[in-house]
């Protein structure tokens, strides 16, 4: 009897013991979430300093290992990295050795929808307008009220939102640019599943226009931001971008309304600066022409895209790493004839344009004759790691040099292309923006020209030698009517001495991946 | 919570009073082939109606009046025995059966989850592997034990010493989440992948000698206790346990060496030089006058040796082992070896008049891994043309830093090790319960506990270092774990005779929680190297990083058997789960199985079908489920970025954090199995066979998948969505092939066959899309295969040659456009070109054991086969190629498949490098002679074992097994192990 007794309590212990554990929840320990987040009111800057730095890294790991999107190799998929490529490699400017997945495609304008660089461009868009329309949820006056927010918080936050927006204008900018009619996703949309729809180009550049002109105001005084942050100056120079291709994006042209713009940009405290080796070089920081940078630094913004890239890519044959700062070169990008032909004696170091001093032929073929064999073609060695002094950048690997987004000379060149192309202006002024940089380039007035050859192809032209390798040749050529069905390159189209290509390759295709996962979109013609 | 529920459970049963002397009867059922325990048999006292099935350890307890009784053992495919016994008042008299078997093959017990059962009583599919059929030779780790030994599994290993090994069973179920099946120990369930390491190996914690037997839980019936584990098959380890009799000593030793048979096909200096001086004329001028090889220079002839001491007896109702073993492997590529010191205790009583049966199991053991820095990769690319050292003695290196690094210099200054101390202990309490006939509780408790270090040391001057400029390096992973593991069930045989049916139940509960922490450490620009990986002085860069991972399993099963006489069987099983991984409302899941059987042969009518000895027919249903995927998945949170991911405003660097994009509906992975066999015997079992066939299909299926841009945080979401199809076949056939009475010579062969396919049904919510997986190396980004519908998973996507004039494919220095068809005719060769084609699975797997004996000889052999088993050369792809000896001043050295496609720049795509890798691999054979009463020992056993005898494949790359998933890119050299080894008993 004993005994059954004691079973019994035996078997009813045991019960309780399984009764009394059946909620398997966990509490994550190593995580934070959206709940507690803001509790510290320093997130609000550190999501702000992620938005700008998803132009910068790749992830929330430096250099690699924690990526914001996936399915391309990390380093590949880095905005500025993508951004760069897709505006270079199918034009005159540029083209990339290796055999890295799809990546061939881009320098013969021959991809395919399922390219994985083109897509993962893409999604590195989105991801940024996804990011925004997060922060600008998370940071509505409403909750930063509820959340008791400091009234220096909720004051700084306000100007937060203004660059946030600043950032998605300008990856839509990007989006419209590249791939034409794409979705416009809001912070009013949810998170969710639901396929957004497809907006029209033109859509697209009305919103961008208007969000620009919307947060101007919110933001701080041409020039007065803090050192890579956005200000008054940033959003006039990409509203005159914006403008200065509306024909394509929108139509219509807005010459006139992209000239007023420039002229705001002029007007602001931007110098040319008079070294021009420092705006690519490791202190370019420090250069009064800059206007918009994405900020790299050797040990804190570590990225194997973005600096790194561009800088390590360009380096090999016979040129010494260690004056570029770096520990090895990439033997990767190089430059085509037809642009060496830009510049007098097909630049060189004989070339009284200093701009064509960055190219080289010491160890490089000249001619393209194989696309994977990085010695043919024209060595360039227009970035450094190395300051304007010489002295090496931080570390080797990863580089201090920024990315000069928007200068001042390029407000100098839209100004002139808009006079030029009637929209307003006087054509002394043009002349006198163009020579100006034309004095910096030769370091002395040989090389100003006379205003009858200030024609809309010399600007073009200008455009090219000045901001060889800023990621605006595949934009300027599509203006021009340059890119595909006009404007012959090698390698352009897949054959050695190049051919035209279809007037469709003005766009890229929507990815073939995302055409799927949202049926609501129909993709560009052609593809 | 449940610690205290623990302590005063013990507590209760602890304060046991004597009991009552009782007049009892109470012995064992042994096999006669020393297999060990009759589990069910019945034995009875004539004339009455008394009587007892025996339990799990043979053993059984009769209580009657004093007496003297005739005492029957039974048990379907044994002979009967009886024996007399006399027995006074309050006395209890001890009566041990030995019975015969008499159908050679069906006797043992097939081990199930919570519990056991009679091979002849199974309805599902599992199989049990015995310590005399393991695999032999040199074991590093349990899963080589049944390597090759039961159909449907697939055990792939790589060549280095205790190296991972990955198993499937009947294909793998998923593609994100594992599809390594689960492993229990003595009942305690180990993480996914055996757990966490240091080494290269989890389950290397275990000592294969310390193992008696192996069963593999296969369809969904079998594997239906473990629910929302069972998908990928579970594989029970049951470990050696105390033996009835006086304390004997078992010792065992055996000594080794390995050999290469196989390295990378690389150039030799001249065929280099001469490739250089025609491909690469720029950079003759940077060779020099050696003539190296670099692979010989850095591998030997791996020793290795093994201990085993072990003690085991019994004193009344106690028994006990105990048990010390060491192993130490070196690999064939210096620098590399695996050792490893365990220790086992298991002990078992009978307390409170024999109703309370106690188990303790125990293992611990060290593993110790190291590393060889450098190795086999920069030893392949380094030209063979330079030497090993500089004229003034110092290591050689390449001048250009993209060069591949001496490896020597590399083995002698850079250390790697890791070290994994892990315990895994259980105490199970099975109470029988006094108030109901045939009703007991079973409450276990296991622990398994890991505490890792992996240190990797670069001095200053090792080349990587300096190139980096980073002046030394320290990088230390302390990975901790801790599993708790408290399961209480009750289990309730009845047979009742009027329904001509016995019953036999199991219910219960089971909770599993486990927590890792996971500290790191790297410093950089180390102020001294003097003190190697022994202490950190001060260095210029130093970096700590912490996660904490927990996670919690409850679950509540239950189980019925029903057999009608003695013919008609039926399990209906269901368990109940619930996963810390999935948010609210997708917490729980229900796994429900449901197996019946017939056993034909015991059918009146089948009596005429004298050569028939056995027939039944199986067939089962269930559905498993998948959870073997990282915690938190459905939670929003925020990360952090770390000091190299920050953004400067101004001259203020600022930390970033970022949200996570989740879906917070994420759930079980499902697969409903399927499966109908049949196991049949002939000429009294002398042959016996099983058949099965069996379809698998995976719903909900974890993929982490493109979700419209803009519309999550993120491009990809991991999420339920697709599904997989996986069906086959597995026959099973042993035999005894000879069998001479007089001669003594005795030959049993076991065959295993299966077959299975592997179809994706679809990928994507509209079922059209596919998604590129399996990342090579070369290039970056690049991916070799893909899941589509319609095709088996990870089918290879590449380009087709065309085809010459001559019938071959088009190879040399060629255009895409020449080499490749355009598969889409728009007149370039893009991605779109690229067509799946072949798959890596094989599509059969066969299996050949045989054992010989004659007097005190006996020999075993174990061979494989695969076929149909495709893999993608990646070793090839990248360095056959004559690129590789441009873009730098340090030319690489290429492999020889250069010579006969002359590609001159990378063709990763191209289908030449998709290679037949069917096999037939001679696993083993081993020779023994065993001495009979010689010098008083109990046993003395010689042998010799070659492990590796031969491979006949045509695949080209160093080992046609490297890579489970299809990619290769092994240069660890494929060798042959020679073991030879005694075992005595005292």
């Amino acid at each position: 009897m004993k005994n059954s007794i004691r079973s019994m309590l035996v078997t009813a212990s045991a019960l309780l013991v399984a009764a009394a554990c059946t909620d398997p929840t966990v509490a994550p320990k190593s995580t934070v979430s959206s709940a507690n987040i803001f509790a510290e009111e320093s997130s609000y800057k550190s999501f702000l300093a992620k938005i700008y730095g998803g132009l910068a890294l790749s992830g929330q790991q430096g250099p690699s290992g924690n990526s914001d999107i996936s399915g391309l190799d990390e380093g590949f998929s880095q905005y500025l990295r993508l951004w760069w490529q897709m505006e270079e490699l199918p034009t005159d400017e540029a083209a990339v050795a290796w055999n890295d997945g799809p990546i061939q495609e881009l320098n013969t304008q021959i991809w395919a929808a399922s390219n994985s660089f083109l897509g993962s461009m893409y999604y590195r868009i989105y991801f940024q307008v996804s990011m925004v329309n997060e922060f600008l949820r998370e940071t509505t006056p409403e909750k930063l009220a509820s959340r008791n927010t400091s009234a220096a918080t909720t004051a700084a936050v306000k100007t937060y939102r203004a660059e946030a927006r600043f950032l998605r204008a300008f990856s839509y900018w990007n989006a419209m640019d590249l791939f034409g009619p794409v979705p416009l996703v809001k912070e009013t949309d949810v998170l969710g599943t639901e396929p957004p729809a497809q907006a029209t180009r033109a859509a697209v550049y009305d919103y961008v226009v208007s969000e620009l002109n919307a947060v101007r105001n919110d933001l701080p005084a041409a020039g007065t931001a803090q050192y890579g942050r956005v200000d008054q100056g940033a959003v006039a120079m990409l509203l005159a971008k914006v403008y200065l291709n509306a024909a394509v994006y929108s139509g219509s042209p807005h010459y006139d309304l992209a000239l007023a713009e420039a002229q705001k940009v002029i007007a602001g405290p931007y110098t040319l600066d008079p070294n021009f080796q420092r705006i690519f070089a490791a202190d370019n920081n420090l250069s009064p022409e800059m206007i918009f940078a994405i900020e790299q630094d050797g040990n804190n913004i570590q990225t194997w895209g973005g600096m790194t890239f561009i800088i390590h890519a360009e380096v090999g044959a016979n040129m010494n790493a260690g004056a570029f700062g770096i520990d090895g070169g990439w033997w990767g990008i190089r430059t085509k004839p037809s642009l060496a032909a830009l510049y007098p004696n097909s630049g060189g170091p004989t070339s009284p344009d200093k701009r064509g001093r960055y190219l080289t032929t010491d160890g490089f073929s000249g001619s393209m004759t194989n696309l994977t064999d990085y010695t043919t073609g024209i060595g360039v060695t227009k970035y450094t790691n190395a300051t304007s002094t010489g002295a090496p950048g931080k570390n080797s690997t990863f580089v201090d040099t920024d990315y000069p987004v928007f200068r001042l000379a390029d407000a100098y060149l839209i100004y002139a292309e808009c006079v030029v192309r009637g929209a307003g202006g006087t054509r002394a002024q043009a002349l006198a923006y163009i020579n100006a940089l034309r004095d910096r380039a030769y370091g002395n007035t040989s090389g100003r020209i006379a205003d009858a050859a200030m024609t809309s192809q010399f600007v073009l032209d200008e455009r090219g030698r000045e901001l060889f390798w800023e990621a605006t040749r595949r934009t300027d050529l599509i203006r021009y009517g340059l890119y595909s069905t006009a404007g012959v390159w090698q390698w352009k189209g897949n054959t050695l001495a190049g051919r035209v290509t279809e007037a469709f390759r003005d766009l890229y295709p929507l990815p073939a991946s995302e055409l799927v996962a949202n049926p609501k979109l129909k993709q560009n013609t052609g593809y | 919570m449940w610690r205290t529920g623990v302590v005063a459970l013990f507590a209760a049963i602890c304060v046991s009073e004597p009991a009552l002397a009782q007049t009892r009867i109470t012995g064992s059922v042994t096999a006669g082939d020393g297999s060990g325990a009759v589990v069910g048999a019945e034995v009875t006292v004539s004339g009455t109606k008394r009587g007892a099935i025996t339990r799990d350890d043979g053993r059984f307890n009769i209580d009657v009046a004093a007496g003297t009784y005739k005492l029957i053992a039974k048990r379907i495919g044994y002979a009967p025995d009886s024996q007399s016994v006399t027995i006074g008042m309050g006395k209890t008299v001890s009566v041990d059966f030995t019975l015969k078997i008499v159908a050679a093959q069906l006797g043992g017990i097939v081990i199930t989850g919570y519990g056991q059962k009679d091979v002849r009583d199974r309805t599902g599919v599992a199989e049990t592997i015995k310590e005399k059929n393991f695999q032999l030779g040199k074991i590093t780790s349990p899963e080589q034990l049944i390597q090759g030994k039961v159909p449907g599994v697939q055990v792939v290993t790589s060549n280095e010493p205790g190296a991972g090994i990955s198993m499937r069973i009947r294909g793998g179920t998923s593609i994100n989440a594992s599809n390594e099946p689960l492993f229990v120990v003595d009942g305690v369930p180990l993480p996914v992948g055996g757990g966490v390491s240091s080494g290269r190996n989890p389950m290397n914690f275990l000592n294969p000698a310390d193992i008696q037997s192996i069963t593999v839980l296969k369809d969904a019936s079998a594997a239906a206790i473990y629910g929302s584990r069972g998908a990928n098959g579970v594989i029970l380890i049951t470990t050696k346990s105390g033996v009835q009799g006086a304390s004997s000593v078992s010792y065992s030793s055996s000594y080794s060496s390995s050999q290469i048979v196989k390295k990378p096909d690389m150039l030799n200096a001249a065929q280099f030089r001469a490739a250089v001086t025609q491909y690469a004329p720029e950079n003759v001028k940077n060779l020099g006058n050696a003539n190296t090889d670099w692979i010989g220079a850095i591998t030997h002839t791996g020793a290795g040796a093994e201990n085993n001491l072990s003690m085991a007896g019994s004193k009344d109702d106690m028994r006990y082992r105990l048990s010390v073993g060491s192993m130490t492997q070196n690999g064939i590529v210096i620098g590399s070896s695996t050792r490893r010191e365990s220790l086992g205790l298991t002990y078992s009583d009978l307390l409170m008049n024999d109703k309370l049966d106690v188990r303790v199991n125990l293992k611990g053991s060290r593993a110790l891994d190291t590393y060889a820095a450098g190795g086999m990769g920069a030893a392949t690319a380094m030209a063979p043309t330079q030497p090993l050292k500089n004229p003034d003695g110092t290591w050689y290196q390449w001048v250009d830093w993209l060069g591949a690094n001496n490896p020597l210099a590399d083995q002698a200054m850079i250390s790697d090790q890791g070290s994994t101390y892990r315990s895994v202990g259980n105490l199970e309490a099975k109470y029988t319960l006094p108030w109901v006939e045939g009703l007991s509780a079973t409450l276990r408790t296991g622990f398994d506990f890991t505490q890792a270090s992996r240190v990797t040391f670069s001095p200053s001057n090792a080349q990587f270092d300096i190139e980096g400029g980073r002046g030394g390096r320290i990088d230390k992973n302390n990975p901790r774990q801790i599993n708790n593991v408290l399961e209480a069930f009750a289990t309730y045989n009845r047979k009742m005779e009027d329904l001509a049916s016995s019953f036999d139940m199991t219910g219960g509960y089971s909770y599993e929680g486990s927590r890792g922490d996971y500290p790191s450490y790297y410093a950089e620009g180390l102020s001294t190297n003097l003190l190697g990986a022994n202490g950190v002085p001060g260095a210029k860069v130093e970096q700590n990083y912490l996660n904490i991972d927990e996670s919690k399993l409850i679950s509540f099963f239950g189980r019925l058997n029903w057999t009608l006489k003695d013919r008609y069987l039926l399990t209906a099983s269901v368990r109940r789960d619930g996963s810390s991984r999935f948010g609210p409302g997708n917490q729980w899941g229900v796994f429900p199985a449901f197996a019946g059987a017939w056993r034909v042969i015991d059918e009146p009518f089948m009596q005429k079908f004298t050569m028939l000895s056995d027939l039944k027919l199986r067939a089962s249903w269930g559905i498993n489920g998948n959870q073997s995927f990282g915690n938190y998945l459905f939670l929003s949170s925020y990360t952090s970025g770390d000091n190299k991911a920050m953004y400067q405003f101004g001259n203020e660097l600022v930390t970033t954090i970022r949200p996570s994009a989740v879906d917070p509906n994420i759930k079980w992975e499902q697969t409903a199995s399927s499966n109908f066999g049949i196991d049949f015997g002939f000429y009294n079992n002398r042959v016996t066979g099983t058949i099965d066939l069996y379809s698998k299909t995976t719903k909900d299926l974890i993929f982490t998948v493109p979700v419209p841009a803009g519309t999550n945080l993120s491009n990809y979401v991991t999420t339920n969505i697709g599904s997989m199809k996986n069906s086959g076949f597995e026959l099973g056939l042993s035999a005894v092939i000879l069998e001479g009475k007089s001669s003594g010579v005795r030959w049993d062969g076991t065959l295993s066959a299966s077959h299975n396919a592997n179809k994706i049904i679809s990928v994507s919510a509209s079922g059209a899309d596919k998604i590129l997986v399996g990342g090579i190396s070369g290039g970056v980004g690049n991916t070799i295969q893909v899941l589509e519908a319609g095709f088996p998973k990870n089918s290879f996507l590449v380009f087709r040659h065309k085809t010459g004039a001559d019938g071959k494919p088009v190879t040399g220095n060629k255009t895409d456009l020449e080499l490749y068809v355009d598969q889409n005719k728009d007149g370039a060769i893009t991605q779109d070109d690229k067509v799946p084609y072949k798959s890596p699975d094989p599509t059969w797997i066969i299996g050949h054991t045989s054992n010989f004996s004659w007097k005190n000889w006996d020999a075993s052999l174990t061979a494989r086969m695969h076929l149909g088993q495709y893999t993608y050369n990646n070793v090839a792809s990248t360095l056959g190629t004559y690129r590789a000896l441009t873009g730098t001043n340090a030319p690489s050295n290429l492999q020889s498949s250069v010579l006969k496609y002359g590609f001159t720049s990378t063709q990763y795509f191209s289908d030449l490098y998709i290679e037949k890798a069917s096999f037939l691999r001679l696993d083993n054979i081993s020779v023994g002679y065993t001495f009979k009463n010689a010098w008083e020992l109990k046993s003395l056993r010689l042998y010799g074992t070659i492990q590796n005898v031969f491979t006949s494949t045509k695949y080209t790359g160093v080992d046609p097994m490297a890579g489970v998933n299809g990619i290769d890119n092994n240069l660890y050299p494929l060798s042959r192990t020679f073991t030879t080894g005694l075992s005595v008993g005292f």
